[in-house]
């Protein structure tokens, strides 16, 4: 076991205790089963260059996830809470989503703060506000948020200060984390891509075999993006303003600080990079009437430098605009996705990168508390350069459809 | 006189009996559904219209994490009692301007009597669960709070200019409440008031097996 992975386990043992004596147990979850018509390019999930999480061609039952989340109020001021997920994909298995314990005693004041500690999501998604990080607008999330639930956790310390006005609510929230250092390298490589398969503690994602072989290696070859590579801190920064009735702005910041030379050893005599990535994003979220409209901004980079002197960055840009329609029990949801990414430096009159389109169409029926059922139809139109080294046509349209049934606990 | 009283009732619309000094407010929310929980205040310049009472003990219990009631109005001196009918914690608190409190419950417990003797609106909230939301509008004025068929009757009113103010949780904040005024000319008058609310969602929904709340 690795000593943080003792250090996190210790503090749970320690916590037993604690909750031994707790009357505050809670204990929800999900699970997902969906018929899928994929797109026929092998996916990425299963090594291959296709965008979306499901690939081959086929029409068939998946199974599309579980997550079990559950808390303990310890103490009045002291809540732990963990989420854990079984995903399938190439190396099923169950990981850790999140794990944190949170400090947020009663304040009497307009001021709220509290502290939290262990290993959470960066607050980056306005979308994914649902059980074992989904979204309940639609099946697939954006694709700044697919890529946030692919190699975004922070373990690590948050604190936030809230002011609960008449009108609105500020809050602002700040974290220092570590393990986060190979976050940016699937954008690099593999680049944007819409899917809902999330990413949790001790999960390993794939890099796309063609890239594998091309560097002699033979695939497939998986990493582990919550890794801690030398001895910085990164953090993020958010800026909230929350109004019931209006909506929601959030301004952000993360840089995970990796030294963009630094490595460590890893499985197969590999070297596992770290990439400073770092972003500003703008969300922001309002009600006209019936109908949801959430909207998001990135605009990133990430550095490596493997060899010195050899910096390579990737300059990495989307944003969406969902609309949802709250009719009850029904709930239609329309997403149009951009995304690009540059890599730098260029050869003069190359653009080498990727740009593209995603329209995501989900309409969700609720007949019950415990049920949900989606129908999604995802298209995506992309044009990523790379692909033509490897003889494939640098510009692919793709739809994916699914049919989810998801039962709540 | 009488058949202007018909006349009055008729016009109204009305399905009930009228009352001496009598004034029906009706409220709907933009869709013409009833709304329930909407305090409805009667002000005066020409009447009186506070309500000289001996101080009484209200109750807010708290079931399935949810406040009960929701919406209530106390008299400035009116005392309040918080009922844990849970299986869990609940830690009770305000930051408002005309109560600030915390009041940790157990399962099953009930709080000390809290003395509201400030008018003024409290928020009441949870700070263990966070969709948990109600409010105490502490006012010596004369108030109803509308059942869910949205609609309070205020009867035996002197005659006089009656200033009608209505207040809803979910009207968008910083928005004025709307108000409207009414002049009973006689003791014998009826009259009806008519409010189309814009509402907000209701926050307590945001919270479901879908969403847990932490």
């Amino acid at each position: 076991m690795k000593p943080r992975l003792r250090h996190l386990a210790l503090a749970c043992v320690a916590a037993l205790p604690l909750a031994g004596h707790a009357q505050d147990f809670s204990l929800h979850g999900y699970l997902d089963g969906r018929l899928v018509a994929a797109p026929a390019e092998r996916s990425w999930v299963e090594g291959g260059l296709g965008k979306t999480r499901y690939g081959g061609g086929s029409t068939e039952l998946r199974f599309g996830g579980a997550a079990l989340v559950g808390t303990a109020q310890l103490t009045p001021s002291l809540l732990a809470l963990a989420g854990v997920q079984l995903q399938e994909g190439d190396r099923a298995g169950i990981d850790v989503l999140e794990a944190y314990l949170r400090w947020r005693p009663v304040s009497t004041t307009r001021w709220r703060g509290s502290v939290q500690a262990g290993a959470f999501f960066p607050p980056a998604s306005l979308e994914n506000d649902a059980i074992g990080w989904t979204s309940p607008w639609t099946l697939t999330p954006s694709a700044i948020n697919s890529w946030v639930g692919e190699e975004l956790r922070a373990v690590g310390a948050e604190a936030r200060i809230e002011r609960r006005g008449d009108v609105a609510t500020w809050d602002l929230r700040g974290a220092l984390f570590q393990r986060n250092d190979p976050a940016g390298n699937l954008l690099a490589i593999r680049g944007w891509s819409l899917s809902d398969r999330t990413y949790g503690l001790g999960s390993r994602l794939r890099e796309p075999d063609a890239y594998v072989r091309d560097e002699g290696d033979q695939p497939p070859m998986r990493y582990d993006p919550f890794r801690r590579i030398g001895q910085h801190w990164g953090n993020y920064v958010q800026l909230n303003w929350r109004a019931r009735g209006r909506g929601r702005l959030s301004l952000m910041h993360y840089d995970n600080h990796a030294a963009t030379d630094a490595w460590a050893p890893y499985a197969g005599g590999h070297r596992l990079y770290a990439w400073r990535t770092r972003f500003w994003s703008l969300g922001a979220s309002a009600d006209s009437g019936p109908v949801t409209w959430i909207a998001q901004a990135m605009d990133g980079d990430t550095i490596i430098e493997p060899a010195p002197g050899r910096v390579f960055t990737t300059r990495y840009r989307a944003a969406f605009l969902l609309a949802g329609w709250n009719r009850g029990a029904w709930r239609p949801a329309l997403r149009l996705d951009h995304f690009s990414t540059r890599e730098l430096p260029q050869a003069p009159g190359q653009h080498a990168g990727e740009h593209g389109n995603a329209l995501t169409a989900a309409l969700n029926w609720r007949p019950h508390d415990w049920l949900r059922l989606t129908f999604e139809t995802l298209y995506m139109d992309s044009t990523r350069t790379v692909r033509a080294d490897y003889g494939l046509p640098t510009r692919t349209r793709r739809t994916q459809v699914q049919l989810s049934a998801r039962l709540f606990y | 006189m009488r058949w202007r009283l018909m006349l009055a009732w008729l016009l109204a619309g009305s399905a009930g009996t009228v009352w001496a000094g009598q004034l029906v407010v009706r409220v709907s929310d933009t869709n013409g559904r009833a709304v329930g929980d909407a305090v409805v205040t009667l002000t005066s310049a020409t009447a009186a219209t506070g309500v000289a009472a001996a101080p009484v003990t209200r109750y807010v219990d708290q079931r399935d994490e949810t406040f009960i009631p929701y919406v209530q109005v106390v008299r400035p001196g009116d005392r309040v009692v918080f009922r844990n009918s849970d299986g869990t914690r609940h830690h009770v608190y305000s930051f408002s301007d005309a109560k600030a409190f915390e009041l940790l419950l157990h399962p099953g417990e009930s709080s000390p009597p809290l003395t509201l003797d400030k008018a003024g609106l409290v928020a009441i909230g949870c700070n263990i669960h966070d969709h948990m939301i109600a409010y105490l509008l502490v006012s010596p004025a004369r108030a109803r709070v509308t059942p869910s068929q949205g609609q309070v009757v205020f009867a035996h009113l002197p005659s006089g200019k009656y200033t009608v103010t209505v207040w809803h949780p979910q009207l968008r904040p910083g928005q004025a409440p709307p108000s409207e005024v009414k002049i009973l000319a006689t003791e014998a008058d009826a009259q009806r008031a008519d409010f189309a609310l814009s509402l907000i969602p209701d926050p307590r929904e945001l919270s479901d097996r879908e969403h847990v709340d932490y």
